[in-house]
């Protein structure tokens, strides 16, 4: 009898229905347009004014640093940049990198308007002047720390091979000086950071990790590394990816908090992708010391550590397992707990799309204990953090058991999503509403839609929703009223003395009803 | 069309005869200008007459025609001709910003609202330099122009507040700042400043108030879909003068109007409204200011006056109050017991104090004044906000809140005590107060459901409230009457029952009350009360608990509809059809005296029905009366006829589309009612039920399909000998519903009771004919809902006419087509059918089929007997299969626009589901296991070999089990 078919069937069209259930997971997409402020804990693209852990001692480089000599002008600089000596050369790199340097509007421009660059990149191979070539790496390093245009003209002088060149330098100080130039041009987006790469960035940058590298050149490298895998359209080459990974994992496992920051966000920048992305991260076996530096104490680590096992969750339900299994589901009640907002925030969209897995994974979400900090969240939590906790809530009531579906409710979930009906977003409004009508479809599965009527409208759910109606969003306003209608028509008019009137309207009998509602 | 001064004369003539009061003279004229508004040219002949013409009349028509032409044109849908020519388009766009400003106000808010269509279509790719064209007038220094431009801004950006996130919204916002953040920055502190130079001119200060209340409205738009950087760097600028203008006051801008929000008012609650939105939403990046806007508000809620002029503006006030206290992290800023007891006393007790306006609503307009009080629309106004903000405060301090507030409540329990007469205002407070406080959860079917622990609800009642009911004088202090009856009412739940016993008597004697209000809460509280539920699922108050006060109840309730204002009172109906069903045949000794008044109240309202939810109450009560009556005894029937027919025929005779679907019910609770006959009065009726016109609306086909059932049921011989004429006229009702996705099972209804009643040898020459459009509608349309019909359609053929006749009706028509129906519709979709009757149907029909037509033993039909006992088998043992084709999820929503609203069920007129196959058929499952003996007996060795080789083994054994079941063995 083919009854296993007939039910698997019904259950997909339940599940399909209005939604495919791919689509509930969330996926950040980073290349949305953005109104707000660039996020506050994320990675900076570029850096201008890191301090080199190798560099010798100030003085020994730059004898006139302490003088009190007015510093030279862009004219001096010009004339000892372009001069044929070496100590000429040496003082008017040394000025510009002064001059790049200053904290307020440095003369990025002007620097590159004067024509010095060609004359920098040249100075770069220099091996036989180690001082210039510092200084010279130094300024182009700042220059290339600028907007895109003063990136781009770093790169079009030819530098990047010169500093690819630099990486082997037996000096640290300018190797690691290299390091830190290419890490800016990496992070000035794909274009450059896949020119890096096919100039064969990565093997030169690997090479220099061993077991005596000072910590201080590891950090800037694993940084420069991170910006070797950030960003999207395109994402980079799968190639690259599986050359960094293991050194990444390496990384993964020291002790210092900079270098942990800096591969936590390179994994997370590789796990922000389509699921085979996530599929290379996952197969490195990497995810349980993720899910362990989801507690470090350090809030660098721990972000990057969370947005990383926040993206894998966003991926297939085997991949999320994989985060199940290495125990994210422990560790994400402290953090949706946390003080921080933006962490609460990643928490629950981690959540939330634990929630949009099969019924296993929502029971272990509900044993681990998440169901009290998620209806803290969308009780207290901070705005950002509520809409993803009403994704979660949606995802839960679309894919949840029934059973589930009441523990969720009975959890104060429903009266925390009523409340949030009054918020300005016409978005988490309508899938507040999704999530009302999931409930009420379980409901119905127990017979039970008059009592969850009731419960709605005794949690003032009913008030908001008419209210609804009035909205200006078309689809808000329909879903309003097709809840209303459905599930509060003028149900006293039926439901009033039964034994005259209970089995008198089954002239159409309540089936054919449904039918005709679709 | 040329731009020229003779279009110009012609067009103005036009126009100006689009004014004309009479319509001959009217229409034409809009006609022609309908008919050449396609042509190049014609919207700018209309901007040049808005911007020329001597006359102003002629001007402010051109701009509206302008607005409106724009309105059904501009958009450009895709696969329809473009209907403003490019031309026009560019010559629009170019010219509409500077017309726009330098029109008068009038024609401006038109030009403006054109702007915004068009803005809404071509903003911002195709009208690239409309944003940098309006902040350039920005600097322009007149603020007749500068609000123009704010006001189009307006229109343009208020739909970021309820569209939804997308790439393509926040790149035209991202777009708008960057053009317009800065500017409209500027503008604001300029604008202040301003407003600081002409503190003393009025006239100035009234135009810059209402570009401060502009920009902000543009403020909410812009920060409404996130915080954008901008304005997160700027915060400190909004804030602060937000703030600034928050504790601001002018007594120039003070107006003297008490209903009208002023310029003041108006700025102030939308600076509430923001800041609402930053709490809300940015709470970590706006906490810092937080503070400020709570003291600020709040400062402004106790300087507030009582005037209805700042109803908003207190509302959204509290509002914003009510929302920051549930915060845990703001606890801090109320926990203070004198803050608490400083917002009890100044901000919360005040407003619910019983203004004037309240009263002036209780007495002249006590319609709006139910609607608000009774049914909740009162969101916007004070005392709702007060409520929701005690509600707030409890969240974290509900016994301090108590404790304060129960202070108040003796208090001015006291005052009013001292002088009731003079005070009653203050104990309607202190209700209103117990009322808040108390209800924490609340539904309309069992009033107040979750309650303040708190507070002592029961003795409440005995101390305060049941001295005003017991008072003998009903129309003394009428507002505190009705508080009483609707403590009663929302507390019903709450107290206990012997309380509700002995308000009901008292309750009766307010239905007298000359208060509108008054009369109302009371028929209302008693139709409550009937609703309750006691134990064992009956209800709480029975009929023998009411046999003492029953002639009062219905006596007064059908008084009160005599008082004035009162004579469609929906809320006294609703009692009235409340009683009847509580009191059941009590009321039968009375019903010769109601049902005259009855009739007599529908006459009436026929006449210009206006108050739905009364003419539905009423005709339920009619429906009531009948059935009470008729069950007690069925010949009176025909009173009720005598007395109903002659308004029924007025209605059907002036076509009161209102009611026809009603007296339809009515008119087939009364046939049904009757033995196996019809009277002649109905059958008079009965060529009419068939005129096209009822069926054309959709509110009419379930009552006129459930009609033409009962007069089949009681009327066939009648149809079949006297008005066989009719028949096909029937037929062709059935057609009609056919060819209807929404109404094909409408059709088969009168379908299936054709089958059932008529006499065969009536509907002999048709039966093909039907079989024929059915086939038809399965080719062309196949729904679910359609084959689902089919299926109990054909199957109940088959019981009625038997198994050969039904194979050989289907195979007359096209060979083999009885293989094929069974195959792709029968075997595949029975499993659908859904209902117990339709299943029933369905199990004998095709058990028929299986034992008792030879074709399924002889022919090539053979190899699908055993698929069809699977599939019966399977229609008895598995869940329905209640799937739907993805293409079809929405069908019938499309094709029944407002059908589920348009058609008024009766609730009393109900009717019992009908089951053709009755108790001649007890067990479905025995009768299969008996026909299959019979069948194997005819045929020895067949039926098992059959079995043995195809059925599954499952099926197999739910197959005997019914045999065992039957005590029947196959041979």
């Amino acid at each position: 009898m083919p009854t296993k078919n007939v039910v698997d069937e019904r259950i997909s069209k339940f599940k399909n229905k209005g939604k495919d259930p791919v689509k509930l997971r969330e996926k950040r997409i980073t290349e949305c347009v953005e109104l707000r402020k660039a996020s506050k804990n994320e990675n900076f693209m570029k850096r201008r004014n890191i301090t080199l852990s190798s560099l010798p001692d100030e003085d020994a480089l730059s004898p006139d640093s302490n003088d009190t000599v007015t510093p030279l002008s862009i004219e001096d600089i010009i004339k000892d940049v372009n001069s044929d000596s070496k100590e000429s050369q040496t003082r008017g790199c040394q000025a510009a990198r002064k001059l790049l340097s200053q904290e307020r509007n440095p003369p990025l421009k002007e620097i590159v308007d004067a024509g010095l660059l060609s004359r920098f990149v040249s100075f770069l191979c220099m091996d036989d002047e180690p001082t210039l070539q510092f200084e010279a790496a130094w300024a182009l390093t700042n220059i290339a720390s600028g907007t895109s245009w003063h990136t781009q003209q770093v790169v079009e002088h030819g530098a990047v091979p010169a500093f690819i060149s630099l990486l082997a330098s037996p000096m640290l100080h300018i190797s690691e000086q290299a390091v830190w130039a290419l890490g800016n041009i990496a992070g000035d987006g794909p274009a450059y950071r896949d020119v890096l790469i096919e100039c064969n960035v990565i093997p030169a940058l690997l090479a220099r990790i061993c077991p005596d590298t000072p910590v201080g050149y590891l950090r800037n490298l694993t940084w420069t590394l991170s910006n070797l895998c950030r960003n999207k359209n395109p994402c980079p080459p799968l190639s690259a990816v599986l050359q960094v990974l293991p050194s990444l994992i390496q990384l993964l496992h020291l002790g210092d908090k900079d270098i942990l920051s800096d591969a936590c966000w390179a994994i997370s920048y590789l796990s922000d992708g389509d699921n085979d992305r996530i599929d290379v991260v996952v197969k490195t076996g990497i995810v349980p010391r993720l899910v362990e530096l989801m507690s470090h104490k350090e809030l660098s680590v721990m972000t990057p550590a969370l947005r990383s096992i926040g993206n894998i969750v966003s991926g297939s339900d085997l991949q999320t397992q994989a985060a199940v299994d290495a125990g994210v589901l422990n560790v994400l009640p402290q953090l949706m707990r946390h003080s921080k907002p933006s962490v609460q925030k990643e928490a629950a969209w981690a959540l939330s799309n634990i929630a949009a897995g099969p019924c296993k994974q929502i029971q272990q979400l509900i044993t681990c204990g998440l169901l009290p900090p998620l209806v803290e969240q969308l009780r207290n939590g901070d705005f950002k953090t509520q809409r993803e906790a009403v994704w979660a809530v949606t995802n839960f009531t679309s894919g949840g058991t029934v059973e589930q579906v009441v523990t969720l409710v009975q959890s104060g979930a429903l009266e925390a999503i009523i409340n949030l009906l009054q918020v300005k977003d016409a978005k988490v409004i309508l899938v507040i509403l999704d999530a009302i009508n999931n409930i009420f479809m379980a409901a119905e599965k127990l017979g039970e839609t008059e009592k969850l009527s009731l419960l709605v409208e005794e949690l003032g759910g009913l008030d908001r929703i008419e209210m609804l109606q009035n909205h200006d969003n078309d689809m808000v306003y329909q879903a309003a009223h097709s809840l209303i209608e459905k599930y509060f028509g003028d149900g006293e008019i039926e439901g009033i003395k039964v034994d005259t009137t209970e089995d008198a309207f089954l002239f159409k009998s309540p089936d054919v009803q449904r039918t005709f509602e679709f | 069309m040329e731009l020229n001064d003779g279009n110009l004369q012609t067009l103005t003539e036009f126009l100006r005869k689009t004014l004309d009061p009479d319509p001959a003279v009217r229409r034409p004229a809009e006609k022609f200008l309908e008919s050449v508004e396609g042509n190049q040219n014609y919207p700018l002949l209309l901007l040049t007459l808005l911007e020329k013409s001597q006359d102003q009349v002629i001007r402010v028509c051109a701009a509206v025609t302008f607005k409106n032409y724009i309105k059904r044109n501009w958009r450009i849908v895709e696969d329809e001709p473009n209907k403003v020519s490019d031309p026009d388009r560019t010559a629009i766009k170019a010219n509409i910003v500077n017309l726009m400003l330098s029109s008068p106000e009038q024609i401006q808010k038109q030009l403006s609202d054109a702007i915004s269509i068009i803005g809404r279509e071509d903003f911002p790719q195709k009208w690239p330099d409309l944003l940098t064209e309006m902040v350039t007038r920005f600097r322009s220094g007149d603020f007749h122009i500068i609000n123009g431009v704010l006001r189009t801004a307006h229109s343009l950006f208020k739909r970021y507040r309820h569209e939804f996130k997308s790439n393509e919204l926040w790149s035209e916002i991202k777009l708008v700042l960057d053009t317009f953040a800065l500017p409209l920055t500027e503008l604001f502190k300029a604008t202040i400043e301003l407003c600081q130079t002409h503190a003393t001119d009025v006239n100035a200060l009234k135009v810059l108030f209402s570009s401060l209340t502009l920009i902000s409205k543009l403020f909410y738009s812009l920060n409404f879909q996130d915080l954008p950087e901008f304005f997160e760097d700027n915060m400190e600028t909004w804030m602060t003068n937000f703030h600034g203008l928050l504790t601001l006051d002018n007594k120039l801008l003070q107006t003297d109007d008490e209903e009208e929000a002023g310029l003041l008012e108006l700025l102030k609650s939308q600076i509430c409204d923001n800041a609402a939105l930053y709490a809300q939403k940015y709470d970590e990046e706006f906490q810092p200011y937080l503070p400020r806007f709570v003291t600020a508000i709040w400062n402004l809620l106790v300087s507030t006056g009582q005037e209805v002029k700042y109803d908003l503006l207190v509302s959204n006030a509290i509002q914003f109050l009510a929302s920051v206290c549930e915060r845990p992290h703001y606890k801090h800023l109320f926990e203070d017991q004198n803050t608490l007891t400083s917002i009890c006393e100044k901000v919360i007790v005040p407003n619910m104090e019983f203004r004037s306006a309240d009263e002036e609503a209780f007495e002249d307009n006590s319609e709006e004044y139910i609607r608000r009080d009774l049914e909740g629309s009162d969101i916007d106004t004070r005392r709702r906000a007060a409520c929701d903000l005690v509600r707030g405060l409890c969240k974290f301090f509900e016994a301090p809140v108590t404790a304060i507030f129960s202070g108040y409540v003796n208090s001015m329990l006291s005052e009013y005590a001292k002088n009731p007469g003079g005070n009653w205002k203050h104990k309607d407070a202190a209700i209103y107060l117990v009322t808040s406080l108390a209800s924490k959860a609340q539904t309309q079917k069992h009033g107040i459901t979750q309650a303040n622990e708190l507070v002592n609800l029961n003795e409440f009642f005995v101390n305060h409230i049941l001295s005003d009911l017991k008072s003998p004088n009903v129309n003394e202090f009428p507002v505190l009457k009705a508080d009483a009856i609707k403590y009663v009412m929302i507390f019903r739940s709450q107290l206990p029952k012997e309380q509700l016993l002995q308000a009901v008597p008292l309750l009766i004697s307010h239905l007298q009350a000359e208060s509108t209000v008054e009369h109302t809460y009371a028929a209302h509280a008693l139709e409550r009360l009937f609703t309750m539920r006691g134990p064992n699922n009956s209800t709480l108050i029975t009929a023998a608990e009411m046999a003492p006060f029953t002639e009062q109840l219905l006596n007064n309730l059908f008084k009160a509809l005599a008082l004035p204002g009162s004579a469609e009172n929906e809320y006294i109906m609703k009692a009235i059809m409340r009683s009847f069903s509580l009191l059941q045949e009590a009321i039968v000794p009375y019903i010769p005296t109601l049902i005259g008044q009855l009739t007599h109240k529908l006459l009436l309202v026929s006449k210009n029905p206006s108050k739905p939810h009364f003419n539905h109450y009423l005709f339920e009560s009619l429906c009531l009366s009948v059935r009470i009556t008729c069950k007690a005894n069925s010949a009176t029937v025909s009173s009720f006829e005598e007395a109903l027919f002659p308004v029924f025929t007025e209605i059907l005779q002036n076509d009161v589309q209102e009611f026809l679907p009603y007296v339809f019910q009515v008119m087939s609770l009364l046939l049904e009612i009757h033995a196996n006959s019809i009277p002649s009065s109905y059958m008079a009726l009965f060529p009419h039920l068939l005129q096209p016109a009822l069926w054309e609306r959709t509110g009419n086909i379930p009552p006129l399909v459930r009609l033409l059932q009962a007069y089949l049921e009681k009327g066939s011989a009648t149809i079949a000998g006297s008005a066989a004429d009719k028949i096909p006229g029937l037929l062709g009702v059935f057609q009609k519903l056919i060819a209807s996705k929404a109404n094909d099972h409408q059709g088969f209804y009168l379908l299936n009771s054709i089958i059932e009643h008529m006499p065969p040898e009536s509907i002999i020459q048709y039966r093909k004919q039907i079989f024929i459009l059915l086939f038809q509608r399965l080719q062309s349309s196949k729904t679910t809902k359609f084959i689902k019909s089919f299926l109990v359609f054909v199957n109940l053929y088959c019981v009625k006419y038997g198994a050969i006749a039904l194979q050989e009706i289907f195979d007359s028509i096209q060979p083999k087509m009885f293989g094929m129906v069974l195959e792709k519709i029968i075997i595949p979709e029975v499993q659908k059918v859904s209902g117990a009757v339709e299943k029933k149907i369905c199990a004998v029909g095709i058990t028929k089929v299986l034992t008792e037509c030879p074709a399924m033993m002889d022919t090539e039909y053979t190899k699908l007997w055993t698929p069809l006992l699977q599939a019966l088998i399977g229609l008895f043992e598995l869940p329905e299969d209640d799937s739907i084709p993805d293409d079809e999820h929405f069908i019938d929503i499309e094709d029944t626009p407002g059908y589920q609203t348009a058609f008024s069920q009766l609730a009393f007129a109900g009717k019992k589901e009908h089951d053709p196959i009755g108790d001649a058929v007890g067990n479905p499952k025995i009768l299969l296991a008996q026909s299959l003996h019979k069948l194997s007996t005819a045929c020895p060795g067949r039926v098992p070999s059959m079995l043995s080789t195809s059925l599954n083994a499952e099926a197999l054994q739910y197959l005997q089990g019914y045999l065992q079941a039957a005590t029947v063995q196959l041979v």
